[in-house]
């Protein structure tokens, strides 16, 4: 039999002119850290976009979730590239407010 | 609701029955008449402690976790168990040693330890047990606040 993953996890990737939006939706766990790892690669490693992360439509995130944004923040950040989430949930906000990872989230020069 | 009554589910100690664990946590809770921010809360601190069981008990064994609800009355009691091998615990911090990225420049952060941060942020108790040999066990407790309405 095959388990069935989280609720409804899915990135959606939209590329336009130097920037790619990375749609996130359902529950980021540790049972679904790995397809959300094989969608972001190419993504960071890729330093002349712009990376941006939509958590409108995310409903959950775990500690493996969060040390994900961790590798990918530390990734672009030793590649000069930028990298930041938008439309946070308040129920996720306070994670990266606890963890302490929301500083690193601040916007930098060119937010919108 | 009446006292001192428990639910029990035992899981394969696989990601892919993590979320069992929340759906059954949410319909529990919300029956005791925590708000949902609270069973917001106790979700995340509920499936950390899984994941900590499901990452390093078993290795690639497979083995089971054992979850009990406790209902006892205005508290709840989420106990996390498994018979692998048990996981060390950070060390009770030295605030140097802060386990959060507060005082951390992003070279020096390093990935992990956030999931047992989270639980005793979370929650208003949390006790680990770790016997060598006879696996761990990790205890959440939250108490109702009567001022917020029933979700």
């Amino acid at each position: 039999m095959t388990t069935h993953k989280s609720d409804k996890f899915n990135a959606r990737t939209v590329s336009e002119e130097g920037k790619s939006i990375v749609y996130l939706t359902g529950e980021l766990d540790l049972s679904v850290a790995p397809d959300f790892r094989l969608v972001m690669e190419p993504l960071v490693g890729d330093s002349d976009v712009d990376l941006v992360i939509n958590l409108q439509e995310l409903k959950y995130i775990d500690s493996t979730g969060i040390g994900i944004l961790l590798s990918i923040l530390k990734a672009r950040h030793s590649m000069n590239a930028s990298f930041s989430v938008e439309e946070v949930p308040t129920q996720i906000q306070k994670l990266f407010d606890m963890t302490g990872i929301a500083k690193f989230f601040a916007p930098q020069e060119n937010s919108q | 609701m009446k006292a001192d009554q428990t639910v029990t589910l035992n899981l394969p100690a696989t990601a892919d029955y993590v979320d069992i664990v929340r759906l059954n946590l949410y319909g529990i809770a919300s029956k005791m008449g925590f708000s949902y921010e609270d069973i917001e809360d106790m979700k995340v601190a509920v499936s950390e402690a899984c994941n900590n069981s499901v990452l390093y008990a078993y290795g690639q064994e497979g083995g089971l976790v054992e979850v009990l609800f406790q209902v006892n009355g205005e508290e709840l009691s989420i106990t996390v168990k498994d018979e692998g091998v048990s996981f060390a615990l950070p060390q009770q911090n030295s605030s140097e040693n802060a386990p959060t990225l507060h005082e951390k420049e992003l070279h020096d952060v390093e990935i992990g330890g956030l999931g047992f941060y989270l639980m005793q942020a979370l929650m208003d108790d949390v006790s680990v047990v770790s016997e060598s040999g006879k696996g761990t066990q990790v205890v959440l407790t939250k108490r109702l606040t009567r001022s917020e309405e029933k979700v």
